[in-house]
């Protein structure tokens, strides 16, 4: 499905990513794991054309993908969330949703202005599609439709961004740290929700960069791990956790 | 939260609010003495504050949103009656025109900052092409007059989308500065071209559509005789209508919501598929072309253009209209453009130091109450949405 | 072109240079500590200058005489009183702003510039006139072949160079310097390290605003006039020769400058209608800032994703 040859992103003399190769499977959710500022959310960029490569060639879903802008990664079918929580504070929950949902709307002026029937039959079809989606994880976000996202809690904000990464329905869903901030049960109750999610998305790919071990190990179909922007080890979660490369990664050499 | 109210809020207080506001125009445009003017400025300040501790602005605010049609045409047919209450008075309806005037050039500019997050602080060397324009069209061709308008729109889109290019190149605040050296370089470049008329300006015919010459006062009957300011404003009117429906439309819409997405977080715009680039062009260009026919509009009713009435610090009056208003509310625009163009008029004493006043106003706005006299609302895709 | 010419185009654009610089030096100096556009800076200038005038007329109506002493005390008084005038926008208008969006204090540092701008156009008499500003350096000239150089010119030139290279010095081998940078590169860091954020803002901006009065005063001294326009516009130049140069870059802000001054210049030598210099001028502003929209000299920061 996606396959990532020799990335190379330098930030000036700074080697982020060094000839990264990856490759992933239809429906496969994949763990990236590595200590901080190992590369991993540069790898997400790199992924989305928000950064530069230097070399290295990028394909998805047979295309090439590489050197494409970020609205062409979206087009092509891969979403995100971000490390750092990027909603739209000011707008509504649901003006955030349908900010994920570009592909499905109809962005035609004549449309907008003068077809005005239509495009509120269309936006009563987003609104049970949001509500549904909300509903999947907490029941009580589509009551919240109307309010300003900022008016939501960090947990649920979190929940929103997820949301609107899976609502238009990718083939490919870059999650970074979705869990951040939330305590052992939260993340358990986001994953277990993420995963009820895909089931309504056949084939939707994951690759779910996290630090809670015990999410990894529960969720992921095959773990690689990055150390100062370079692939270490790769494999199943057991494997890689007990591999003494990894381990030293983590927690140093004696 | 938001609460539930039992049932669709009622339509009256948006009534009592139109009349309200009608009848306070009403008594400024009639009083000439400057003591009453001043004290009904007072007086307006005091009523504001007062009203905004009760639960009215809210009612009123609900019952527009319930019921914008009805409310809406009642404001139209209200302003009409206006224009026909001071059919005589050439100075009410020049006031009258330039306000809605100013106001549509605003809601361009509401378009391009207040939607899109680019700043423009050239709004009133667009407002000029679109009177340079019709100027040199009306002087030298025999184009019917409102496809001279609207090519001073147009001119005015063209003209400004030759800017986009250095305001996509460039972040946030130094596209804002890029506007400022055109809104300067353009008044210089009207000052010394000697085609344009240079310092002195064009002396610009009035509007003729189909044979009616909006120049020359109407007789009705033997004793009445209307101002012909009065058709100006009744053009300006339709104008403002179609300008502000327009931009309500364009808000509660995905194009709406497009531009409010590039302008709070273009990064996470451009992640999810839009295209930045093109909704900035698009924002700018409208913006400038309202601004545009705005102004070819204004330059027919004056009769004359010239440099000195489009200065950068004519610009910077129509940001602070937008500022002081409520940035991206169009409806703050017009009581908004109404107080930076009226009171200066009314109260001649402050006519000099109107930069200097409206200014030091929105500094204070500024500091104080960033989000203006009517803050933006969260998006209503359309009346009772909510409860779809 | 006689050679003569040639060395007074020359020199114009040097002073020019001067002026410019010192303004996109305090341009970069606000935008490195605080991250913003204070665009009341070209005002702060006329009023500088204005002050100098001021100073002049009230100390010759009192009886001093002694030039070079009329001179000095003009820089020194307008350096006082700006140091404090931009000091205190800083503190009452821009730093209480710190947390909203950048773009509104860029619109209230340009109302506060408006304020500034038409404050001495009404309150000062006949202000929307130019005023003379008088000779107070020696006017004696030096002969080298068929140009002249003039005494009061060297020194104004001289003492612009002077002052760049001081801010410089300031910044770069002094404690306060390295609080300075220390904020600039870090805020919150250098707080949270014991520097004293508000007063080293403060200190920016007044040493900056200093600057602005000091190239004021020079500026009135070289054209022997000055209006109360004149900010607005060298204040957009000095903008944008200090984002050409890089926003927070020092020497950059000093390149560009002279740059802008160079382009400015040929154009002057290059249309005969001299009208139309200040439509180039502009339109090299747009240019160069869409050519190099992050500076020369790339700028420091950078936004994390």
């Amino acid at each position: 499905m996606l396959s990532c040859e020799k990335l190379t992103v330098r930030f000036g003399g700074l080697m982020a990513l060094n000839a990264l190769s990856l490759q992933l499977h239809e429906g496969e959710l994949l763990g990236l794991i590595g200590p901080n500022g190992s590369g991993k959310t540069t790898f997400f960029n790199a992924l989305t054309g928000l950064y530069r490569l230097a070399s290295g060639n990028l394909a998805f879903g047979g295309r090439d993908i590489t050197g494409f802008t970020p609205r062409a990664i979206y087009d092509a079918g891969i979403a995100r969330t971000f490390q750092r929580s990027r909603l739209c504070l000011p707008l509504s929950v649901f003006d955030n949703l349908m900010v994920g949902n570009h592909r499905k709307l109809s962005r035609g002026l004549w449309f907008n202005l003068l077809r005005r029937r239509r495009f509120r039959a269309e936006l009563t079809r987003q609104m049970e599609f949001a509500r549904t989606l909300l509903r999947t994880f907490n029941p009580r976000l589509p009551q919240r439709l109307f309010d300003a996202a900022g008016s939501l809690g960090m947990i649920d904000r979190r929940r929103l961004e997820v949301c609107r990464a899976l609502i238009g329905e990718p083939k490919l869903l870059l999650l970074d740290e979705p869990s951040a901030g939330m305590t052992h049960d939260e993340t358990s109750e986001l994953m277990d929700d993420i995963l009820a999610a895909r089931e309504r998305i056949p084939g939707l790919s994951i690759i779910l960069i996290e630090h809670e071990m015990s999410v990894i190990e529960r969720v992921s179909d095959r773990c690689v791990v990055l150390s100062f922007g370079e692939k270490i080890c790769e494999g199943s979660y057991q494997k890689v956790a007990a591999d003494a490369r990894v381990q030293e990664a983590y927690l140093g050499v004696e | 939260m938001t609460t539930q109210s039992p049932g669709r809020p009622a339509v009256w207080p948006g009534l009592v609010a139109v009349v309200a506001v009608a009848g306070f125009c009403y008594l400024f445009l009639r009083v000439e003495h400057q003591w009453a003017v001043a004290a009904l400025a007072v007086c307006a300040v005091v009523a504001v504050l007062a009203v905004r501790r009760t639960a009215w602005p809210a009612l009123a605010g609900a019952a527009w949103s319930e019921h914008p049609t009805v409310l809406g045409w009642i404001s139209l047919i209200s302003a009409l009656l206006f224009i026909a209450l001071f059919y005589e008075n050439h100075f009410a309806l020049l006031m009258l025109a330039t306000v809605m005037l100013y106001s549509v050039a605003c809601l361009g500019l509401t378009i391009q900052f207040g939607y899109a997050g680019v700043v423009n602080f050239a709004g009133a060397a667009f407002f000029g092409i679109g009177g340079y324009t019709a100027a040199m069209l009306t002087l030298h061709t025999g184009l019917p007059h409102l496809l001279v308008i609207v090519i001073g729109g147009l001119m005015a889109g063209l003209i400004g989308s030759v800017l986009v290019l250095p305001l996509l190149r460039t972040r946030g605040h130094y596209a804002a500065v890029i506007t400022v050296a055109f809104a300067i370089l353009f008044k210089s470049f009207l000052e010394v071209n000697e085609l344009l008329g240079g310092p002195q300006g064009l002396k610009v015919p009035g509007l003729r559509i189909l044979g009616w010459s909006f120049n020359s006062n109407v007789e009705l009957g033997r004793d009445l005789e209307v101002s012909f300011y009065a058709s100006y404003a009744v053009l300006s009117l339709a104008l403002l209508a179609v300008t502000l429906l327009m931009v309500k439309r364009l808000e509660r819409s995905w194009v709406g919501l497009s531009l409010d997405v590039v302008r709070l977080d273009e990064t996470a715009a451009a992640v999810f598929g839009f295209n930045v680039a093109w909704w900035k062009l698009f924002a700018f260009t409208l913006g400038n072309v309202c601004a545009g026919i705005a102004g070819a509009v204004y330059a027919m009713m004056i009769g004359f253009v010239a440099p000195a009435s489009f200065t950068f610090a004519e610009s910077l009056i129509l940001v602070s209209i937008i500022i002081l208003g409520g940035v991206g509310n169009p409806i703050g625009v017009l009581p908004a453009a109404a107080l930076v163009i009226l009171l200066p008029e009314k109260l001649q004493v402050i006519q000099e130091y109107r930069f200097l006043l409206f200014s030091v106003f929105v500094i204070l706005v500024l500091l104080f109450r960033p989000q203006g006299l009517l803050p933006r609302r969260l998006r209503e895709y359309y009346a009772g949405w909510r409860r779809a | 072109m006689d050679l003569g010419l040639l060395g007074q185009y020359a020199f114009n654009g040097l002073m020019l240079g001067v002026v410019y610089a010192m303004v996109a030096v305090g341009f970069t100096l606000f935008f490195g500590v605080l991250d913003v556009i204070k665009f009341s800076h070209g005002d702060v200038l006329t009023v500088g200058a204005f002050t100098g005038l001021v100073t002049y007329l009230g100390l010759s109506a009192a009886g001093v005489t002694l030039h070079p002493a009329l001179a000095a005390a003009a820089m020194i008084v307008a350096m006082l009183l700006m140091a404090l005038l931009g000091a205190g926008i800083a503190r009452f208008l821009v730093l209480p702003l710190r947390a909203a969006p950048p773009i509104n204090v860029l619109l209230i540092t340009l109302m506060t510039g408006t304020v500034l701008r038409e404050s001495i156009r009404l309150f000062y008499p006949s202000g929307a006139n130019p005023k003379p500003f008088p000779h107070l350096l020696p006017t004696d000239s030096l002969s080298l072949g068929s140009f002249t150089l003039r005494y009061d010119n060297a020194i104004l030139l001289i003492l612009g160079l002077a002052s760049i290279v001081v801010i410089h010095l300031i910044v770069t081998r002094t404690r306060l310097g390295l609080a300075i940078r220390a904020v600039a590169q870090d805020g919150e860091t250098a707080q949270i390290m014991g520097i004293n954020f508000q007063a080293v803002v403060l200190i920016t901006f007044a040493l900056g605003s200093a600057l602005a009065a000091l190239a004021g005063v020079t500026a009135g001294l070289y054209y022997n006039e000055i209006n109360f326009g004149m900010g607005l516009l060298l204040g957009v130049i000095g903008f944008s020769a200090a984002v050409v140069g890089g926003l927070g870059n020092l020497y950059g802000a000093i390149i560009g400058g002279f740059l802008f001054a160079g382009l400015q210049t040929l154009g002057a030598a290059w249309f005969s209608v001299p009208a139309y210099k200040d439509v180039f001028s502009f339109a090299v502003v747009i240019v160069l800032m869409t050519w190099k929209p992050s500076g020369l000299i790339a700028e420091r920061s950078a936004e994390r994703v």
